[in-house]
Parts: C-alpha cells; sequence; structure tokens
C-alpha cells in the first residue's frame, strides 16, 4: 500500500492527497452512525433500534455479517445474534495490577466480579464514580487482601483478610455502538466475552404465529422448545400453540367435509354441530341455522381445510400424547398453566394410555382443585374407557376425589357410570357427596336415572336439608320440559 | 328630472333585488335554522321537515340541501316508511351532493374541514358519500387538492378525517390515489406520513407495496436522516398485512431480517394472513440462539 506512495512520477503530489482521503472515506464507512466494522472481530455489527430496546428493554449490537474464518465465525458466533455485554478479565499478579483493573471496571461502569480463591465470585458495584471499593492488596505472584475498609462496599461482602486475589472481571452492558467501540478498544489486548441476548419477544410472536397458522410443520419444534427452553415464558406460548393445534385437528373431520366437495360453504344440517360450533370459537368459520348455510373463513378457514389432514395426522402419532402427560404431573411441571394446557390437550386426544396418569393427577391431594376438576374433565372426555379407572378411584377416595370422579362419571354418563353414581347416592352419608351425586345423575337425565332421584326425593321429603332443596331445583328445572 | 329618473329606476331594481333575495333566503330554511338554534325539544326533527319543505320548494337551494343531509336521521321515522328510507346515509350523503352541486367550491370546503369532524358517525358517513360522489361526477382535481390540503394541514383531524376519505377513494380507484399517497410518505411532518400509511393500508392495494417496503428498509439505513420514523414504519408493517397476499414476501423478509425491530409486528401481521408461505421463515426464527457466553480469540 505504501508503495502507492511513493514519489517517483509527476503525479506524486496529487497521489499524497489520496491518503488524506482515503482515511476520510474510512471515517465515513466507519463512522456512520449505526453500523461498525469490527475489525478485530472481522464482523460487522448494527445498533439495535431505540423501539427495540423499549420494547423488551433488551439492548445491544446485532451481528450483521461475520467474515469466514476471521474470529467471530470461528467463535461461532452467528449472524443475528444480540451482543448485550462485553466481558474481559484482567489477571491479577500483583498490587499494581489489581489497582488499574479495580480503576478501569469501575470508571467505566461502577460494575465488577470478582474472584477470589475457593469463593464463589462477588459482584462488588459502587454507587459514584470515584468510589472506592475499599480493598488493599499486596504480593506478588499471588495476590492477597490486606486491608479491608471499614463502610466501603468491600466491608459488606465476604472478603478477609488473607484472601487470594485471582482475576478480576469488567461485565460492561452495552447500550449503543459507540459504547461498544469504546469497550472494545478499551479491551484490546483482553481476552474479550460476549454475552448475547435471546430475543424472546420475537420467539414468542413466532411460536405463538405458528399456533394461528395450523401446520403440521410446526408441531415438532414447538415440542422441542416445550420440552427444552429454559424460558418460561416462551414455553408458555409454545404449549398454548400446541393446545392450539390439537383443537384445530380434533376438527380435521369438518374440514375434510369441505375438502371432499373442495368448497368453501356447506349447508350447515350436513355437519355436526358441535365441531361446527368450536370451528367458529377458533375463528375458522361462521355457520348461520337460520339460513342452512357453514362459512369457512378467509384467510384462514378456507387455507386450513388443505392443511387440515396432514396437521391432524402429525398430531396423533403418539409423540404429543407421551409428552403432554409427562406434563401434567405436579412432579415434573412446577407451571401450573401448562399443566392445565396439557390437561386441555388431552382432553381433546382422549388417548386411553393416558387414563392412568389422569387418574393420578385426579387423585393428588397436593395438586391445585381447579387442576384435578381438569383431569376428570379430560377422563370424561375419554368417556367409555375410563369409567373402570373413575370407579376404583371413586371407591377407596377421599370425599374430594371422590367429588371430581362423580363430576366426570356424569360427565361419561353410561348405563355403567349412571348405575354406580345410582348405588352411591342410594348409600351416599356426606351431604357434599350427595349433592354432586344428585347433580351428576340429573346431567345423565334418563329414565332410570330420574326414577332415582324421585326415589331420592321421597326419601328427603320429611327433611329440610340442601338435598331436598337441590332435589326440587331439579325437577322444577325439569318441568318446563315436559310439558 | 332626468337623475329623479335614474334614482327611481334604483330604487325599483333595489326593490326588486330585494324581493328574489326574500325569496332566496327561502321561509322554511329560515325557519328550519332557527328550530336549530332553538332549545325547543326535538327540535331536529321539526327542522328536517322544514329542510324538507324548503327543497320542495326549491330544488336547487344548496344550504337546506346541506342541512337537510345533516340533520336527518333515521330515528325520527317508523322503520321501512318511505321517509325511512330516505333518512339512510347514502341518501343524506347524495342531499349534500346536491348542495355541493349547487355551490361547489363552499360546500367541498365544508365538506371536508367541518363535516368529517362531527361527532356523529353517521354524519360523517354521510359526507363519505357526499366525497365519493364528488370523486365520481364533480370537481375531482379539485377534491384531491383539498383532500391534500388537509394531509398537510397541522390540525391532526383534519389529517384523520382526509385520511380517511383518501382510504375509501383509493379502494375504488387506487390507480390513481395510491401514487398521491404515495407522494404523501416525503412528507415533512410526520403526522402527514403517518396518516398516508394508514391510508394506504386501507386501499389495500398491492400497488403500495415497494414504497412501504422501503419505508420500512430504511429503518436499517446507515445514516439517521434516512430512517423513518420508528411508529411510521409500524404502521406501514400494519399496512402491509392488511394489503395481504402480494405483501407476504415483504413481510417475510422484515422477519429474515434480524437487526429490524418491526419483526414482532409482521410476525403478527402474518400470522392475521394465515398464509402458509410464513412457516418456514418462523420457523427459522425459533432457531437463532438462545442466550449465551461466547468466549472470542485473544487478540493477536
Amino acid at each position: 500500500m505504501l508503495k502507492t506512495f511513493a514519489p517517483r512520477n509527476p503525479n506524486a503530489y496529487f497521489r499524497r492527497l489520496i491518503l488524506p482521503l482515503y482515511f476520510l472515506a474510512l471515517v465515513f464507512a466507519f463512522g456512520c452512525d449505526n453500523r461498525y466494522d469490527d475489525e478485530r472481530m472481522q464482523m460487522e455489527v448494527q445498533q439495535l433500534d431505540s423501539d427495540l430496546e423499549n420494547r423488551w428493554s433488551t439492548s445491544g449490537v446485532v451481528v450483521l455479517a461475520t467474515t469466514p474464518n476471521g474470529p467471530a465465525d470461528k467463535a461461532d458466533l452467528e449472524v443475528g445474534e444480540l451482543i448485550s455485554y462485553v466481558i474481559a478479565e484482567y489477571p491479577i499478579r500483583n498490587a499494581g495490577d489489581f489497582n488499574s483493573a479495580m480503576k478501569k471496571a469501575i470508571d467505566e461502569d461502577n460494575n465488577l466480579v470478582l474472584h477470589i480463591k475457593d469463593k464463589p465470585p462477588l459482584r462488588i458495584a459502587v454507587r459514584r464514580l470515584g468510589d472506592k471499593v475499599g480493598l488493599k492488596v499486596e504480593g506478588s505472584g499471588t495476590v492477597r487482601v490486606e486491608e479491608i475498609e471499614p463502610g466501603t462496599p468491600a466491608a459488606n461482602l465476604d472478603i478477609e483478610v488473607g484472601d487470594v486475589i485471582e482475576k478480576v472481571v469488567d461485565e460492561r452492558k452495552i447500550y449503543s455502538l459507540a459504547d461498544y467501540k469504546k469497550t472494545l478498544g478499551d479491551f484490546s489486548k483482553l481476552q474479550v466475552t460476549f454475552r448475547t441476548s435471546e430475543l424472546i419477544g420475537v420467539k414468542i410472536a413466532a411460536v405463538t404465529a405458528l399456533g394461528e397458522l395450523g401446520d403440521m410443520r410446526a408441531v415438532e419444534p414447538l415440542m422441542d422448545i416445550f420440552t427444552n427452553s429454559s424460558e418460561l415464558s416462551l414455553r408458555k406460548a409454545a404449549v398454548s400453540s400446541l393446545e392450539r393445534l390439537v383443537e384445530l385437528s380434533a376438527l380435521n373431520e369438518l374440514f375434510q367435509q369441505f375438502q371432499a366437495a373442495d368448497v368453501n360453504q356447506l349447508p350447515a344440517d350436513s355437519l355436526q354441530i358441535q365441531p361446527l360450533e368450536s370451528a367458529a370459537i377458533l375463528g375458522l368459520l361462521t355457520f348461520d341455522l337460520a339460513e342452512n348455510t357453514a362459512t369457512l373463513k378467509a384467510p384462514f378457514g378456507t387455507q386450513f381445510r388443505h392443511r387440515a389432514e396432514a396437521l391432524h395426522q402429525k398430531i396423533n402419532e403418539g409423540q404429543l400424547v407421551e409428552l403432554a402427560q409427562r406434563f401434567i404431573q405436579l412432579e415434573v411441571e412446577p407451571e401450573q398453566e401448562i399443566r392445565r394446557a396439557c390437561l386441555s390437550m388431552l382432553g381433546v386426544l382422549k388417548p386411553t394410555s393416558a387414563i392412568d396418569a389422569l387418574v393420578a393427577v385426579l387423585k393428588n391431594s397436593a395438586e391445585v382443585p381447579g387442576i384435578r376438576f381438569q383431569a376428570g374433565l379430560a377422563l370424561s372426555q375419554i368417556g367409555e374407557p375410563a369409567v373402570d379407572a373413575l370407579i376404583t378411584a371413586f371407591e377407596g377416595a377421599d370425599p374430594s376425589t371422590k367429588d371430581i370422579a362423580v363430576s366426570a362419571l356424569g360427565g361419561i354418563g353410561s348405563t355403567k357410570a349412571r348405575n354406580l353414581l345410582i348405588h352411591a347416592l342410594e348409600s351416599a352419608a356426606e351431604p357434599a357427596i350427595q349433592l354432586t351425586l344428585v347433580d351428576a345423575i340429573a346431567k345423565i337425565g334418563d329414565a332410570r336415572s330420574m326414577e332415582a332421584l324421585e326415589r331420592q326425593r321421597a326419601r328427603f321429603q320429611e327433611d329440610d336439608t340442601g338435598i331436598r332443596i337441590f332435589l326440587d331445583e331439579v325437577f322444577k328445572n325439569l318441568q318446563p320440559e315436559s310439558m | 328630472m332626468k337623475n329623479c329618473k335614474l334614482s327611481y329606476l334604483c330604487l325599483s331594481l333595489g326593490l326588486a333585488v330585494f324581493i328574489v333575495a326574500c325569496g332566496t333566503q327561502n321561509e322554511h330554511l329560515s325557519k328550519g335554522k332557527e328550530l336549530i338554534k332553538s332549545d325547543k325539544r326535538r327540535k331536529e326533527e321539526r327542522a328536517v321537515r322544514e329542510f324538507k319543505l324548503a327543497v320542495q320548494q326549491q330544488p336547487d337551494i344548496a344550504e337546506a340541501h346541506y342541512l337537510l343531509g345533516f340533520y336527518d336521521s333515521q330515528e325520527f321515522y317508523e322503520p321501512g316508511m318511505p321517509a325511512w328510507e330516505k333518512a339512510s346515509i347514502v341518501e343524506r350523503g347524495n342531499h349534500m351532493f346536491r348542495a355541493y352541486q349547487a355551490e361547489q367550491r363552499k360546500y367541498l370546503e365544508t365538506l371536508i374541514f367541518e363535516t368529517l369532524r362531527d361527532d356523529e358517525l353517521d354524519v360523517q358517513n354521510a359526507a363519505l358519500v357526499a366525497l365519493q360522489q364528488v370523486y365520481r361526477k364533480g370537481d375531482r382535481n379539485r377534491l384531491l387538492s383539498q383532500l391534500e390540503k388537509a394531509m398537510k394541514s397541522n390540525d391532526n383531524r383534519d389529517r384523520h378525517d382526509a385520511h380517511w376519505v383518501l382510504g375509501h377513494l383509493g379502494k375504488e380507484d387506487p390507480g390513481t390515489l395510491v401514487p398521491i399517497l404515495v407522494k404523501l410518505l416525503d412528507h415533512g411532518r410526520m403526522e402527514t406520513r403517518l396518516n398516508a400509511v394508514k391510508a394506504l393500508g386501507e386501499v389495500g392495494s398491492e400497488q403500495a407495496i415497494p414504497a412501504l417496503a422501503a419505508l420500512i428498509e430504511s429503518g436499517s439505513a446507515r445514516w439517521k436522516r434516512d430512517r423513518e420514523k420508528p411508529e411510521v414504519r409500524q404502521l406501514a408493517v400494519a399496512a402491509l398485512g392488511k394489503i395481504g397476499g402480494a405483501a407476504v414476501p415483504e413481510l417475510v423478509k422484515i422477519v429474515q431480517n434480524k437487526g429490524s425491530s418491526l419483526r414482532v409486528d409482521a410476525i403478527r401481521a402474518l400470522s392475521n394472513l394465515g398464509d402458509e408461505k410464513a412457516v418456514v421463515p418462523l420457523l427459522d426464527a425459533l432457531k437463532a440462539q438462545s442466550s449465551r457466553e461466547v468466549v472470542m480469540p485473544l487478540a493477536n
């Protein structure tokens, strides 16, 4: 490069001008206000927009590009990562090292981390610029604490005279591109570590959108995030997206009717009312019984009919059931909202393999009542195959378990369930369980059930108990129908 | 003598003018206007009756038409009756348009800068109908230049009302309106640009995609002066979402731009559109690294 400037020909004078121009261009290229070519790391970074900063209280610089085989690339730094801290270590070999490291770290950020031999790292923060940390050290090779000044930050920490100081770590939060440039300049001779922040907001939005879109390709990645992410908010978003995908997949039969006819509108009376209602709640279609029409809503409803079958197959492959079954357990999943979502998925998928796990939740007295009821609901959605397990649960159990099991059996309403409930009502003594039994039997409401309730009414005729009032109420509500 | 004749002539002419003027200030019209000013019960309903009589007498009386369009309401009549039908928004708008036809300049300004501002939604909608008529049958250029003026006004209500009308006109005739709105994206006032972006969203025409995309991309421009304000860019993403269809690739581009602050907005817009082209870019967004520490090699 320098050769160019050798004054060998008449143009030399002009060429000399090139040098300042070149630097000027350099200043322009690198000095622009939101990008920076980092020569040391061989990558280009960009400052985050201020609105993004406000949105997720994140700050830093984003990696825009890395040079292949450059330091950034070799360290596996990825494009799109947000560098929000730059960290460097000052090795401490003598008192001078310590004092200068202290001064640098405190001057820049009022914040440093002290590594003491055989102790966990200590974070020290001083309030004002120029405040003293309050440590005096001595030694060469091995640096020890000599004196701790009372009333300083150091005095409040777990430091003793004689402790061996290994290193001082300077952690700097990056708010702007200028911060980044300056920090890298300060650390030019040191080993540097970048701490990156996940843009959790983007991921949550993506996870939620994938739930909305109802595409089978999202199932596995969502399951992966749900199982492996350490971010609770992201896991919650993933599980609620999975819940929606499960609900969507349950509408497959309905959507196949549209697909078979290759239309977006069908007569409402040619379709089952229950899936129609759920599809309307999920915003996929509108239906009008008076006009006898069911119309898929554009854009999503009309597009989903092409995806329904694939999604249905993917959801029913079995892994999701296994996963949900695992995360309904209080011991596995501390987050109630996630356990609830998993129970709700099992209720839609109705796997008989989950019956035992569901009964375990129903019986778990450490579990919150709402979740136990949700487990009962899932069992009643499974229906007939769950009856035996529910009866067993009912028989040897405490009142609250009995209560939930009775509600679930009432929800199933099969002959076997009904007979058990009637039998239980006739022998039940506690008023609370009697009420639940009456309610469950009334919900079944066939001839045998009503006869049984009549018998109970006769039995309690003279009483002025809650059960009699409740029975009267039940029969009163039935009146208009029989008239 | 000659002088005397002249003054007679003047006098009689003046008298004639006076009588004609009295006739123009239609009796029913004045009565209706007085009613409106009064605090009588059901004054609007009674005033409307007068305005109707006024336009019956003088079919080209601008003010009566305007006031009839302004004050008539279906609430005054039994549903299904002829008078009820005639009090529909469209009919009210037609009356306002008749006022415009009789006195173009005056009522164009009134409609844009006053009527649209009324608190009543029905009145605003009637004004919109009237302005749509002006666009179809009246002085289109003047209408557009007045709306542009309102978009550039320093009063937020003017800008808001104008963007609303422009959005509706644009649905009818995107070929003419989109370029006008796109030009407004360069206006110096941020709120004007904001309303132009909103109107482009309302229009929903694919023609607006390149301009909106450029505006969004300006967020990663090197120089601050080239970067549009975040508020405007955010609305531009929402506008792309309203356009849908052909705008999906642009929204996907935003999701893929790791430095963009509008990725979440773009993702939301895509999820509303339900387009399966969004699935792969969204899955890619999930693959981004979690928070971690990366040790960089030592400087040489």
